[in-house]
């Protein structure tokens, strides 16, 4: 069998693309999960809804990036209120209740948008247009602007976390909730702010994911799987592990396409997901426990 | 703030505390009942007018949440259109229609589910509706068993007029055969001889990419290549990269969100722009066009309906048709959409119903099998009823013929290039009913 060496190298483009813009939702995702052990159902919505924002502030001022930051704090500002409201008060209760939870408020969600924006989707366009050559194809600018804002906010997430204020109590909570509580960081707060943080993380990948897709209500389904397929193989709740595990499974599905159908190429995540849950269960990303 | 806010005073009359008197318990219960007959004394829509006369049940199943809801909630503006008109023209044989809806989910087994129920509890008379194909198909038992006619408001697959047919299952609209008939001559005539087809990889992609195959090669020209995509796909990138070589166009089959994943990415990667772009009318639908913006200039597709008032769509019929369904459509969107297919063949499949309940002198789901004789060979004439054109259901297959367009997207708008008569889209038969 010889190998495409033009092909590979255009998937392998596409992988880290596509893996980038899944380590942004799924980094959202683990954050919440490591911190609150909630397992956000949805989050997809939350991706959905900052598309949703973006295109009508890109619609009213034409300005790309006013969309992306509207959204973000919007979106940031709307999980704020659904952790207030919804999860607070589900706190130390049986974590099937927030599952419930989450799961009643995607559905709610994705019907608001479906009677708020109607069943035609909505438009955000990109704020870079040109190609580049890439073999037989001419490839976006776009997408590798996408690829590095996407690495770029991650990033800031890493930083924050490591040097910031609230990226230390967050750290504090995640390794001992009651600990922390004891030395004076206020948990609840915490809770609220990595909620919001992850929230307007979904938010920001929607709306620069959005140029490539088109809005509508339902956008968030097949990434949200995804996301959470990356999630358990990198660990639950480890961030370096999700984003590893985006590009790592992207990689894969976009060289398995050069051979199989794509069909079949998708199947390879869940045959990775159910290879992980067999032999290393914390993740592929994580040390297994001695 | 207390911890538990039902404690707090102004909570004292909105939440209970758990001492619940005789009183409060009778009073509580005496409005409850109160409401509810309040309720049931407001007549329905159509009472006023039809005083006693017991309507006719048509149950309508849409997929009205989960993925495909936006084609859901579009496709039933066009059958609430049509049974509001009914109604207004005093109904049928002198019975209002009452619409039970029923919401699929965009789940076949919810679908069959809620069928189901339709036939047993809501004992709908008929039914209409659809949408996606493998919902229709996973339905088509449940009507053959309690022996009900389901008129498909859009469900495309090849196979619900061929190998799947049945006695009780009537598509009074297009299907890709005939669409392939009509198009495939432009296609390698007039486009290019070889073709990429992309297509979406379930029952309705699969088929139709089938009858294109033939026909393309059928008159000469070859298809080199496919790509089959799977049903909500959101990044199709990776397995579009794939597609090059040497051909001169690249054909979708695709809908809804799916359609404009397709047109974005495949114009971003540049191959709609190599290759010359045709496609499936689904492809461009009107609720598509202002998200797909220029990446969709040039597009040349087949439609069975396009919202253009040119000729020959110039007629008052279709005026009148295009005018009540912007409004209509400006009540679920807030942007005004232009009507599309799924909107006219829903309108049309009820009226294909009201006229053979007329024919047949329809009372109820004993009359079904004189329905069916009446609907079978119907052939109906362009008119309020049927905007789209002149149409003929076809008895052995139940499978109806009607003209075809053929588009162009310039200006992110239809431009009409060519009308393909009905009587050039006929093909022949592939439908043997099972013994009922």
């Amino acid at each position: 069998m010889t190998i495409p060496f033009d092909l590979l190298l255009i998937q392998v483009i596409n992988g880290i693309v596509t893996g980038m813009i899944l380590a942004l939702v799924a980094s959202g995702l683990t954050l919440i999960f490591g911190i609150m052990d909630v397992v956000n159902f949805a989050h997809g919505e939350l991706f959905m809804l900052g598309a949703y924002l973006g295109s009508t502030v890109f619609l009213t001022t034409g300005n790309f990036w006013l969309a992306l930051g509207a959204a973000v704090m919007g979106i940031g500002l709307l999980g704020a209120v659904i952790q207030t409201t919804t999860l607070r008060p589900l706190l130390g209760r049986d974590p099937l209740t927030t599952i419930l939870a989450t799961f009643g408020l995607s559905l709610v969600l994705q019907n608001y948008a479906l009677w708020q924006y109607g069943p035609v989707p909505r438009k955000i366009n990109e704020p870079i247009t040109g190609h580049f050559s890439l073999f037989y194809l001419e490839y976006p600018w776009y997408r590798l602007l996408v690829a590095v804002l996407s690495a770029a906010i991650i990033g800031g997430l890493w930083l924050f976390m490591k040097y910031g204020k609230y990226g230390i109590w967050i750290r504090a909570t995640t390794q001992d909730r009651v600990m922390a509580a004891a030395m004076g960081i206020p948990v609840p707060l915490v809770h609220t702010v990595v909620f919001a943080i992850g929230a307007a993380m979904a938010a920001a990948s929607g709306v620069l994911f959005g140029p490539l897709t088109g809005v509508n209500h339902a956008m968030g389904l097949d990434f949200i799987l995804r996301a959470f397929i990356v999630v358990v193989v990198g660990g639950m709740g480890n961030l370096g592990g999700s984003i590893l595990a985006a590009i790592f499974l992207s990689l894969l599905e976009a060289f398995a396409s050069i051979w199989v159908s794509p069909a079949q190429a998708v199947i390879v995540s869940f045959v990775v997901l159910i290879l992980t849950l067999l032999f290393r269960p914390t993740g592929l990303f994580v040390p297994t426990p001695k | 703030m207390a911890e538990r806010w039902q404690g707090e005073p102004w909570a004292k009359d909105i939440w209970c505390s758990g001492k619940t008197t005789r009183r409060r318990f009778l009073g509580l219960s005496a409005a409850t009942a109160g409401a509810l007959g309040a309720t049931m004394l407001v007549p329905a829509p159509w009472r006023e007018a039809f005083g006693q006369a017991k309507p006719y049940k048509i149950g309508i199943m849409q997929p009205l949440t989960g993925v495909a809801a936006a084609g859901g909630k579009t496709a039933l503006v066009g059958s609430m259109m049509a049974v509001d008109r009914i109604n207004k023209a005093g109904g049928v044989n002198g019975r209002p229609l009452e619409a039970v809806i029923a919401d699929y989910e965009s789940k076949p087994d919810v679908g069959r589910r809620k069928v189901e129920k339709l036939l047993v509890e809501d004992k709908v008379d008929v039914a209409e509706g659809g949408y996606l194909s493998n919902v229709c198909l996973a339905c088509m038992p449940v009507f053959d068993e309690h022996r009900t006619v389901f008129m498909v408001g859009v469900c495309l697959d090849t196979t619900i007029t061929t190998t799947k047919c049945s006695r009780y299952v009537f598509r009074p609209f297009d299907y890709a055969p005939a669409q392939a008939v009509a198009f495939a001559h432009y296609l390698v005539n007039k486009m290019g001889k070889k073709w990429h087809i992309a297509y979406l990889d379930y029952a309705w992609g699969q088929s139709t990419r089938d009858a294109y195959v033939e026909q393309i090669k059928k008159l000469g020209g070859e298809v080199v290549g496919g790509t089959g995509i799977p049903l909500g796909t959101a990044d199709m990138t990776p397995f579009l990269s794939k597609v090059s070589g040497n051909f001169d166009g690249f054909f979708g089959i695709f809908f809804g969100a799916n359609a404009v994943v397709l047109a974005t990415q495949a114009y971003d990667l540049g191959l709609t722009r190599k290759y010359k772009f045709a496609g499936d009318g689904a492809i461009a639908e009107s609720t598509h066009l202002p998200a797909l913006g220029h990446k969709i200039e040039g597009f040349v597709g087949i439609n069975r309906y396009v919202p253009v008032l040119d000729p020959p769509l110039n007629t008052p019929h279709h005026r009148k048709f295009f005018d009540e369904a912007v409004a209509a459509l400006k009540k679920i969107d807030p942007s005004g959409p232009l009507p599309d297919r799924y909107v006219q063949s829903n309108f049309e499949a009820m009226n294909f119903l009201k006229l053979g309940m007329q024919r047949s002198g329809f009372r109820g789901r004993d009359d079904t099998m004189k329905l069916i004789e009446a609907l079978e060979g119907m052939d109906v004439k362009e008119s309020d009823d049927f905007p789209q054109g002149d149409k003929t259901l076809r008895k052995e297959d139940h499978q109806a013929f009607l003209r075809e367009f053929i588009f162009e997207i310039k200006d992110n708008k239809h431009r009409l290039v060519e009308v393909i008569p009905k009587e050039k889209t006929v093909v022949p038969p592939a439908c043997t009913f099972s013994k009922a």
